[in-house]
């Protein structure tokens, strides 16, 4: 786990420096109004400031210190502490991303184990089609079409356009509060899920058929278990262990997606944030945004593996991590 | 059908072949392959589909060709490598005939290497000597004002990076098929070539990850214990880390351009590869034909890649596909944000993101279409990756 | 049918209609089960004692094999003739079966003590706390120490051998009438395979059930069984008593099958073999399916364009071949001998 980290903040440290210019010529753009003279003073006096003029390797270290007291400096636009910002914004993505998940799990199992027990049959051969259309659809064109048509003039307008809740809600006693929120979040949440669908349902699928073919099932069978008994206590507790370790990569493919679902519907979370400094340049929020999303990352996989190791009890604790 | 010829009957059926008549019993499968080598054929034709110059035209009396006149080194080098392609297709096809299998990897491989080569002198020269040619000529009012005439244009007469303010944002009609976009751009004739964007991002970017995949793949595979150990380290690290905010971060330091987002695309998306390379010659490792080729003296390299990696590289085959569509949608991703390519290169991306107008219009038009476009070309891709991994499997299920 | 037949299959045929064509893997196969005995169901790979193992606990995968006729008649019941509901209460109560692969035959996820509670459950309504207890007691009876902390450990924790008893509790603990054992011990190390035949027999006279042995190894058949069914490409070939079939083989395929087995004592002659392959069930020859690798018939006009049916030509000797039942005398043996020595 350690070296793991270290070699993320290394990469995103090393990327920042090895950029073309560095972070003070760029803040003071170029040309200017000031002389020459005066420009190489205020250039070197910044860099002294922000300690680049130190070696890199140093650099890094007091960067890394830094981040392990999770002080990424401040916002070059904000003018306020990073992670501040992150503090507001992380709990809305990762609400958005918790629902998410929670709703591609509880389709996404039953469906599977159904296309997997009805193999080759209809169900299986329609809901491969469709999940694979479902996963081809970019997210930018649905979201798009959802808020062309479902939020305004155009065909309905049954959902909010933007925004995470609408203007005066903080007035709003609590449960209109949290209606409010939800009825904000219909439409990201569904940008969200529909392609995890396809992704987690074939897996959920190919779990179960090489379960039902195995040699276990049939001894469970000629033990006379009914086949609900054995499809969902035999082949399906099999079946889950692959399942519940993508659960470690789902979340990061979701974080990645929430940049485009939160920008489309202008939702302030962290996918926003990266959004906003990456085209403002904004270079202490935006190694700040990617060193916590490889952090949440890890915890991911953390989570993942614990969950695998009590998933299958072939597996031991110390063989996974 | 094709018949085969006793002798080629009597050589029996090789693995590649077998993968082969799999895949197309499914016609879902073909029709997608299909669908792909149309998406193909509209980026290599682009120039010709969709142009604001004439093939042919009068002017002042005299016959011209300004069309022609006009293509670009890249529109020759992009012409190159389809008459190539289709070379080598027909050699492949003539190798099934006429050469026998155990030589026939050798053969195919020189070929590869020649056609590789002729390819890349011939889009050298094109570079270096064909003059930029910059024709802003208005065809079209030349025509109008009668010194021209007897023009034949394109399918879609207007040039993707044409600009006119006075058609901006209009729906779909009789003149604009597909509409136009804010800057009064035709909006079918920016979908042709920005086909070219995306596929080539997919190929270059797949190219990249695929060749480091399997390098890595292979090495960690092969010799195991420390060195797989080591390696496996730097590969958790490569997996943990979030490969949409690495490529933002890095557009955010470097300045946008194609080339970087495919070199980016290429660089974080590997470890996928080396995994599944890393398992197959793991499995492979043990077998005797492998045993017999070291303890013949073969020299590492000659091991790993004439040996070990035919035989492991059907799940890599399976993983570019997918990592064709999967290229196409981070492309079209960065650009709809604007961290792709810069206008006025057409990229769909980027057309999906001017949907909502400075005014708040939504100009539905240019949100479907370009999101259709990216639909159904990741579509045929991921259906002929999902055909293809169905092809392999019951081929070396059987044959276990 | 009479009083001492516990399992009787009349007229059995299976049929697989797989994408590469039919195959008729069981086909016109009948044999009786007595009560107490043990029946051995011989063969090589692919002559189809596993499918009509199996089609006994009607576990034939669905899609693509299908039982398309005959009866198996178990006390009066015709099992193909039962509903799944009434056949689940049929399997592992009265019938029960032991597989090939210990391996891969238990659950991974389960403990052991749970997998064979399951059964006890089912079967026989006791409570968890009881089920438990008797899975204990039954892994004390197939002779597994420490069987209160075994019964907590998972399949992975142990050997081969150790499964196969697992798998043999499992199969015992509801008392059934009749075990199959679809070769038990061929996936098993030799000194145990011993251990694993001595404790079925074992249970065999404590519990009074008969046994279907299905394998390929003749030695295990001249040891433990009592009838023995000699099966090839699909049909039975030869039935008898274990001690008659093996003094007396009567089928070509039988007499090829002794004789090829290496015996001690015999130094430098070279080891007979049966000439050729078991054919494909996809594409069966004509006539009597042994007759391109039968020393007698191979050249017989009727062996070749007919099937023999499976004929008493002595009482209590099954033969399905046309040189078998012809020859009574022992002047007509000793010609047939001298041709099969050829």
């Amino acid at each position: 786990m350690i070296p793991t980290m270290l070699g993320i903040t290394i990469i995103v440290f090393g990327i920042s420096r090895l950029a073309p210019g560095n972070p003070v010529s760029l803040s003071m753009g170029p040309g200017g109004q000031l002389d020459a003279q005066r420009a190489a003073d205020v250039r070197k006096a910044r860099m002294q400031l922000y300690g680049l003029d130190k070696p890199i390797p140093v650099q890094y270290v007091n960067w890394l210190k830094h981040v392990v007291t999770f002080n990424f400096g401040d916002s070059i636009k904000h003018h306020r502490p990073v992670i501040e910002l992150i503090k507001e914004r992380l709990p809305i993505t990762l609400t958005l991303n918790l629902i998410a998940f929670v709703i591609i799990y509880v389709v996404s199992i039953p469906t599977g184990m159904l296309a997997a027990v009805r193999h080759k049959r209809f169900f299986d051969q329609f809901s491969s089609v469709v999940l694979f259309m479902l996963w081809s659809l970019p997210a930018m064109l649905v979201g798009q079409l959802l808020i062309g048509y479902f939020c305004g003039p155009a065909f309905v307008s049954w959902f909010p356009p933007a925004g995470l809740s609408s203007n005066q809600a903080d007035t709003l006693p609590f449960f209109p509060w949290l209606t409010d929120r939800l009825w904000h979040l219909v439409l990201p949440v569904i940008c969200l899920t529909y392609s995890g669908f396809a992704y987690l349902t074939k897996q959920v699928r190919a779990g179960m058929l090489e379960s039902l073919r195995a040699d276990y099932v049939r001894t469970a069978r000629a033990k006379g278990l009914s086949n609900v008994t054995v499809i969902f206590r035999h082949a399906f507790r099999n079946s889950i262990i692959p399942v519940i370790t993508i659960m470690a990569t789902l979340l990061p493919a979701m974080l990645g997606g929430s940049v485009i679902i939160e920008r489309i519907f202008s939702i302030p979370g962290m996918g926003m944030l990266a959004f906003e400094a990456v085209t403002t340049r904004d270079y202490n929020v935006v190694m700040a945004v990617a060193t916590i999303a490889g952090l949440m990352n890890l915890v991911g996989l953390l989570l993942g593996d614990i969950a695998y190791a009590v998933a299958d009890p072939r597996v031991s604790f110390e063989s996974s991590v | 059908m094709v018949e085969i010829s006793a002798q080629q009957k009597s050589w029996g059926v090789s693995y590649g072949e077998m993968v082969r008549r799999e895949f197309v019993k499914n016609k879902l499968n073909v029709v997608n392959l299909v669908l792909i080598v149309i998406l193909f054929a509209l980026a290599v034709l682009a120039p010709f589909l969709a142009n604001d110059k004439p093939f042919m035209i009068r002017l002042d009396g005299k016959l011209m060709f300004p069309l022609f006149a006009s293509l670009t080194a890249s529109d020759y080098s992009i012409l190159l490598a389809a008459a190539i392609g289709i070379w080598q297709l027909i050699l492949i096809r003539r190798n099934r005939r006429n050469i026998e299998p155990s030589v026939r990897g050798q053969v195919l491989t020189r070929q590869l290497l020649i056609n590789a080569s002729i390819l890349l002198v011939g889009s050298i020269l094109f570079f270096v000597f064909m003059p930029r040619r910059l024709d802003a000529t208005d065809y079209k009012g030349l025509i109008s004002s009668g010194r021209a005439s007897d023009a034949i244009f394109a399918p879609i007469p207007y040039g993707y990076a044409r600009t006119d303010l006075k058609v901006r944002e209009q729906p779909p009609s009789k003149e604009h098929w597909l509409g136009t976009d804010d800057v009064g751009s035709d909006v079918l004739c920016r979908l042709i070539y920005g086909s070219r964007i995306s596929l080539s991002v997919g190929f270059v970017a797949v190219g990249i990850s695929s060749l480091i995949g399997v390098f890595i793949g292979s090495i960690l595979g092969y010799f195991g214990g420390k060195v797989d150990f080591i390696g496996m380290r730097l590969v958790e690290i490569m997996m943990a880390i979030p490969v949409f905010f690495l490529i933002i971060t890095i557009v955010a330091y470097w300045q946008r351009s194609l080339f970087n987002i495919m070199v980016i695309i290429g660089l974080t998306t590997w470890t996928a590869n080396a995994r599944f390379v890393r398992a197959e010659f793991f499995k492979l490792r043990n077998q005797d034909f492998v045993q017999a080729a070291v303890s013949l003296g073969l020299p590492l390299r000659s091991v790993l890649f004439r040996h070990m990696l035919p035989n492991g590289i059907a799940p890599v085959l399976v993983e570019a596909t997918f990592g064709i569509a999967g290229a196409i949608f981070i492309e079209a991703a960065l650009s709809f944000l604007g961290f792709g390519v810069a206008p006025p290169t057409p990229s769909w991306g980027q057309m999906l993101s001017l949907g909502v107008s400075t005014t708040g219009r939504f100009l539905w038009w240019l949100t479907l279409f370009p999101g259709l476009a990216i639909f159904l070309t990741v579509l045929a891709y991921n259906l002929v990756g999902e055909g293809l991994r169905d092809a392999i499997d019951p081929r070396l299920r059987k044959a276990a | 049918m009479n009083n001492s037949t516990l399992l009787a299959v009349d007229d059995l045929s299976v049929h697989f209609f797989t994408e590469d064509g039919l195959a008729k893997a069981v086909q016109g196969v009948s044999f009786a089960i007595e009560k107490g005995k043990t029946f051995a169901l011989v063969g090589e790979s692919g002559c189809g004692k596993s499918v009509t193992a199996l089609s006994i606990m009607r576990l034939v995968p669905d899609p693509p094999g299908k039982i398309v006729s005959g009866k198996i008649m178990l006390e009066e019941k015709n099992l193909l003739r039962l509903s799944e509901k009434q056949m689940r209460h049929v399997r592992g109560n009265q019938i029960a079966m032991i597989f090939q692969e210990p391996m891969t035959s238990l659950n991974p996820v389960f403990t052991v003590g749970e997998q064979i509670a399951e059964a006890i459950k089912l079967h026989q309504k006791k409570d968890s706390e009881r089920a438990w207890a008797d899975a204990v007691e039954m892994l004390k009876r197939v002779g597994i120490g420490d069987a209160e902390g075994r019964a907590c450990e998972y399949p992975h924790q142990m050997s081969g051998g150790m499964r196969q008893r697992v798998m043999i509790a499992m199969s015992v603990s509801c008392q059934p009438d009749l075990i199959i054992a679809d070769e038990p011990t061929t996936a098993l190390d030799v000194t145990i395979q011993a251990q694993i035949l001595d404790l079925l027999d074992e249970l065999q006279q404590q519990n009074g059930m008969s046994i279907l042995l299905i394998t390929h190894d003749l030695g295990v058949v001249a040891e433990r069984a009592d009838d023995v069914a000699v099966m090839y490409a699909s049909r039975i070939a030869e039935k008898a008593e274990a001690k008659p079939l093996f003094e007396e083989p009567l089928h070509p395929y039988t007499q090829g099958l002794l004789k090829s087995v290496p015996q001690l004592g015999f130094e430098g002659e070279r080891l007979a073999t049966i000439p050729g392959t078991v054919p494909d069930p996809l594409h069966f020859p004509s006539g009597c399916k042994f007759h391109p690798r039968c020393p007698v018939g191979g050249q017989d006009k009727r062996c070749r364009t007919v099937e023999p049916e499976l004929r008493e030509v002595r009482p209590g000797r099954h033969v399905a071949c046309w040189y078998a039942t012809d020859y009574q005398t022992q002047q007509e043996r000793n010609e047939y001998e001298s041709k099969y020595r050829q």
